[in-house]
């Protein structure tokens, strides 16, 4: 059972964390070079429209007074309103739209990792040195080295251009309609009770998230045999098949849980690492999510979009790191002391 | 009980004096390179905002680096430093060093920030 005073210790530490985050890219994005008034008003504008683009944007008052507004608004969850992408929108509502498709990529990916990675990674340390294990290891160390930039237009190529049978870009077919309630498109078509849509949207989906989570079954599968090798030489397995216990459920019963603790760490910190390849994901498949997003921001100057999207990825990845921490105590009590 | 209550105040006073030299000390450096970055600025470069804002946004990046390894200290601290035991690997890095260092940096980022605001009500 997970003590009031551990979570409340976990919670009270997000506070710095995202104070240090939205510092942190306050400074980095009044340090980077580019005036999102002159890049706004155009590069031949006149320098009284740009002082006037600067004055309706608010960047002519003082630093500190911006950095101030900014700290009181992110406490209010507002990120203010999109300069230049979609000019005067609420940046909280830019976000609600475009975050739902990234967490779907990204979730997706993560589970597909999960799926493969931990069974291999029982596996290969079951099977340890056997030809199973020779393969699953370097089908690992190449997950882990192909970077998602080159995997995603390998897997574009083949299965889409030279086999044909898996669509390249986009989320569904354009002769699909659909009700966007969720903005997560497999539940949106569910939800329209549209099977064919769903089919679509759910191909359009297979090799993005294939890419992502080849990525994340590579380290899973890996840390999973190395965990397990540990546990699987521990005195109490040992102590288990000796009194007449089965090979399969003393690993299942005994061994899986003890070597699942370093395998959800690698999960939980690779999450955020999974958000940050969907931003090269989306880019390779033409995906509208907050990777695009971002990219699209910076490109652009646009402040509040950068700002918001940092801060909730930050969020999401502080969220996710709690509950592994949670996961850890739950699976064993003395890590919370 | 009176001996044992005078003996946590003095450890609380001791606790709060120590953890107020630290930063206040980095404060105070912070703060007189923030008014130094300022003028330096203003008098070497044509507008002086942007040697306000640069300087500023310098002190700024400081603070969240620090807040950022100050609470990162303290989320992974113990286990990096149970990880180094484990591996024997003969490193002498801690957690309390590791957050004494980030609020030294947090603390100056601070300080030339403040210096900073100093310095724009001066000019």
């Amino acid at each position: 059972m997970i003590s009031r005073r551990f979570l409340l210790k976990r919670l009270l530490l997000l506070v710095p964390v995202l104070f240090g985050v939205a510092t942190f890219v306050f400074a980095m994005l009044h340090l980077a070079p580019g005036d999102p008034a002159r890049l706004i008003a155009g590069r031949r504008a006149p320098d009284a429209f740009v002082q006037q683009v600067r004055t309706e944007l608010g960047l002519n008052r003082p630093v500190y007074v911006q950095y101030g507004e900014f700290l009181l608004d992110v406490v209010r969850f507002d990120f203010g309103k999109s300069y230049q992408i979609q000019k005067g929108a609420p940046v909280s509502e830019i976000l609600e739209a475009r975050f739902p498709v990234t967490l779907e990529l990204a979730v997706l990916g993560q589970l597909t990792g999960i799926a493969l990675g931990i069974p291999l990674g029982v596996l290969s340390a079951v099977k340890q040195d056997s030809l199973t294990d020779h393969l699953t290891r370097i089908g690992a160390l190449t997950g882990i080295s192909v970077p998602i930039f080159w995997s995603g237009p390998i897997l574009i190529m083949v299965f889409g251009v030279m086999l044909g049978w898996l669509p390249t870009f986009g989320r569904i077919a354009t002769t699909y309609t659909y009700e966007s309630v969720t903005h997560m498109i497999l539940i949106d078509t569910l939800l329209s009770g549209n099977p064919a849509a769903f089919v679509s949207a759910a191909r359009h989906m297979l090799l993005p998230v294939l890419v992502i989570g080849i990525y994340s079954m590579a380290l899973i599968s890996r840390m999973m045999r190395s965990s397990m090798l540990e546990v699987i030489r521990q005195d109490y397995m040992r102590t288990a098949r000796a009194k007449g216990q089965g090979a399969n459920i003393t690993v299942m019963k005994h061994g899986f849980q003890n070597a699942l603790i370093p395998v959800i760490t690698v999960i939980g910190i690779q999450f955020g690492t999974l958000l940050g390849g969907a931003i090269l994901t989306e880019t390779v498949f033409s995906i509208n999510g907050v990777g695009t997003l971002l990219v699209e921001a910076i490109n652009n100057s646009d402040y509040p979009v950068v700002q918001g999207t940092v801060l909730l990825f930050a969020l999401l990845f502080t969220l996710v790191n709690l509950g592994v921490d949670v996961t850890y105590s739950y699976l064993d009590p003395r890590i919370e002391q | 009980m009176n001996a044992r209550n005078r003996s946590t105040d003095l450890d609380l006073s001791r606790w709060t004096r120590r953890r107020l030299r630290l930063v206040g000390g980095a404060l105070g450096v912070g703060l007189l390179a923030g008014v130094l970055g300022t003028l330096l600025g203003t008098a070497l470069l044509t507008d002086p905002s942007v040697a306000r804002t640069k300087t500023f946004a310098l002190g700024a990046l400081c603070l969240g680096l620090g807040l950022l390894g100050w609470s990162g200290s303290v989320f992974a601290g113990p286990g990096i430093e149970n990880m180094h035991r484990h591996l024997d690997s003969g490193s002498d890095w801690s957690e309390t060093d590791s957050r004494r260092a980030m609020a030294r940096l947090g603390g100056f980022g601070a300080g030339v920030m403040a210096g900073v605001v100093l310095a724009a009500q001066v000019i």
